[in-house]
């Protein structure tokens, strides 16, 4: 056992370390956070009261409103978000290879920025005035300026907006190298098959793209749920929460209203059905992915 | 079933440097319908290129293919009634082998009583009947090639066309799918035009075969011709394992000299190198015309050449022995009991009825 040991000892070390990094800053923060939701927090003196958090929690309709607007943003955007970035992708796929390097690149150049920049800059685009970037290309149309953040109608739709125009890069890159992998013997087999352009795309290329298709889907609707920079940024989860994601009325829990025990059982509610939900999506599609 | 034309067909490609590359020159042939013909050679010589063309999935620059009595220069793949059986077998993986077999069929829109018995057929002519609910990933190397067969048979096409199918497969197999192909063939009665780099695969199975180096069609022949009658040294060279051995020599009187010996040559062989007379020669014999002076098999001790053993390799059914002469290596396919050993002094004899001799310019093979 000690020879055992001292044979691989270099290896126990050089994983001692993530290992260490792992227990120091992620399962700790866990298990603390998860032993929060079940206190009210202080620093010096917390207070243990069982499943009260939860309680209050469920009895909140902000967080029932919070749950739907995330609910409503997943749905709207990450089916939406991987129709445009692998339409996006299969159009660069039949470029010249410098071409598809271009398009690559100037499609991740969003992923590149801060979020907070982005941001900024959309927030600028929506400018409710008829100054603003959105509302000009509108009046050119003859319609009136609309107040893009400031109306319960529009609010969510336009955080929507945000990603419908920018986040493929990544996608893209994943979906190019996937159609990359296919052979291309499989299109030639097709072509002396009889294969139609339709059915070569519906039979030999939407198949075979299915695993990327499933990754996308499932990290897409864990960011989706997850949605935050957007909202902190541009509409402060108003006007009257119709942006109130289930993230960011986690950070106004906690950070606004000192609740940290509150916050921390909103947090293990959104962890379980994202994880619910994950468990869902693998169900359902992974079966016939070929991997 | 249809014949194949190839009329002046010639195929250029142009790389990354703009730079031209003709990949198939001035080919001239024609497989006749339900002739098994083979396309072999080194690679890069435009074997599998040629294959293409036939197939539509490249195009030529120049000249007419014919297949049965059309032109298919602008024809569709699809439209060529033809079947290919790719290198990597190309199987859809994420389908059953009942839907890879029917796949053709069913973008034909056929009825699905006549899919179903067809691909029953196929898959029992094949032994893939009990595979039919399993996919690619789940059968072995040789199942999944008599897949990529059965998808090119359910079609029923005029022309079966094979690029390199036994590649992937090891040596065993090779020799036993070599053996179904050819039974294939004679039960299919197709024409079949197979393509490999090994030349024993073209040996075995084609009952002509087209020799190819550099894009150009060094030989179209049977292969006892081949073997027999190269027309080139670099058939000569190609066809046979272990290759011909080539030894430089000058033609005298009568007589061919090489370092270490010089032979009289018989009448019939010095009537057709009359022209060839003070001139250098390239002489070819291949490594079973070469005897030990202990076991001659009957050849007479009328030409031999002495030299140092260099390295025998043992076969079990025979001795390879491979000795020098001048520069070249030369190698001897001696019977297994032979004496030979490394760094004996020894003595070979030459059939001479099967010896060959080329040009050393046009590395042509002369008239004997």
């Amino acid at each position: 056992m000690v020879q055992k040991l001292r044979d691989h000892m270099w290896a126990y070390i050089f994983i001692l370390v993530p290992v260490l990094l792992f227990l120091v800053f992620t399962l700790y923060p866990i298990i603390s956070a998860f032993m929060m939701s079940f206190q009210r927090y202080h620093v010096l003196n917390p207070e243990w009261i069982g499943f009260d958090n939860y309680k209050t929690m469920f009895a909140d309709s902000v967080f029932y409103k919070s749950l739907w607007n995330t609910f409503l943003f997943t749905v709207c955007t990450v089916p939406v978000n991987i129709a445009i970035t692998f339409m996006l992708a299969y159009f660069i796929f039949q470029l010249r290879t410098k071409w598809q390097t271009f398009f690559k690149a100037v499609m991740y150049l969003p992923a590149v920025a801060s979020g907070v920049t982005i941001s900024l800059v959309w927030f600028a685009m929506f400018d409710p005035t008829k100054d603003g970037m959105i509302n000009s290309f509108l009046g050119f149309f003859g319609m009136e300026p609309v107040m893009w953040l400031s109306q319960t109608s529009t609010a969510l739709f336009s955080l929507m907006l945000m990603t419908y125009l920018g986040s493929h890069g990544a996608g893209i890159i994943l979906y190019l190298a996937a159609m990359g992998g296919i052979p291309k013997s499989l299109y030639e087999a097709a072509d002396i098959d009889h294969a139609s352009g339709w059915a070569k795309f519906s039979k030999i290329t939407w198949p075979l793209l299915k695993p990327t298709t499933l990754y996308l889907l499932v990290t897409g609707v864990i960011i989706s749920f997850q949605v935050f920079i957007s909202v902190y940024m541009m509409t402060q989860g108003g006007p009257d929460f119709a942006t109130t994601t289930i993230a960011y009325l986690i950070y106004q829990t906690a950070f606004m209203f000192y609740e940290f025990g509150l916050a921390s059982a909103q947090s293990f509610v959104l962890t379980a059905i994202i994880v619910v939900v994950s468990i869902i999506q693998f169900k359902m599609f992974s079966t016939d992915v070929e991997y | 079933m249809a014949r194949v034309v190839f009329k002046n067909v010639e195929k250029e490609f142009v790389d990354g440097n703009k730079e031209t590359f003709i990949a198939v020159k001035e080919s001239n042939f024609t497989i006749e319908d339900k002739e098994f013909v083979v396309f072999v050679g080194p690679s890069g010589c435009g074997k599998t290129t040629s294959l293409r063309m036939i197939a539509g999935l490249e195009k030529q620059t120049r000249g007419d293919i014919m297949i049965g009595d059309r032109v298919v220069n602008k024809l569709h793949p699809k439209d060529r009634d033809i079947a290919m059986v790719f290198q990597d077998y190309a199987l859809y993986p994420h389908m059953t082998i009942r839907e890879n077999l029917s796949f053709g069929l069913k973008n034909l829109k056929q009825p699905k009583d006549v899919i179903a018995k067809k691909v029953k057929d196929a898959s029992e002519v094949l032994g893939l009947d009990h595979l039919l609910d399993r996919k690619p990933k789940e059968l072995s190397g040789g199942q999944r090639q008599r897949v990529a067969v059965g998808r090119a048979i359910v079609r029923d096409p005029q022309v079966f066309l094979f690029d390199e199918p036994l590649s992937n497969l090891d040596a065993k197999l090779r020799v036993q799918m070599r053996v179904e192909l050819a039974e294939l063939h004679k039960r299919l009665e197709a024409t079949i035009v197979y393509v490999t780099h090994d030349q024993i695969e073209a040996m075995t199975l084609g009952q002509r075969i087209v020799v190819m180096n550099k894009g150009q069609i060094q030989q179209v022949a049977s292969p006892t011709d081949l073997y027999q009658k190269p027309e080139n040294m670099f058939v000569a060279g190609f066809i046979g394992s272990p290759p011909m051995n080539f030894i430089d020599v000058t033609y005298e009187n009568g007589k061919v000299m090489m370092e270490g010996a010089q032979f009289v040559l018989p009448e019939h062989s010095v009537q057709a190198l009359r022209a060839y007379e003070g001139k250098k020669l390239v002489l070819g014999i291949r490594p079973e015309h070469l005897f030990g002076e202990d076991i001659t098999m009957g050849v007479p001790d009328t030409y031999s050449l002495t030299s140092t053993v260099q390295v025998v390799e043992q076969l079990g059914s025979e001795n390879l022995v491979y000795f020098r002469v001048g520069e070249r290596m030369i190698t001897a396919k001696l019977h297994p009991d032979s004496d030979a050993r490394v760094g004996q002094l020894k003595k070979f004899l030459l059939d001479m009825s099967k010896v060959h001799f080329f040009d050393v310019k046009t590395e042509k093979r002369t008239s004997i």
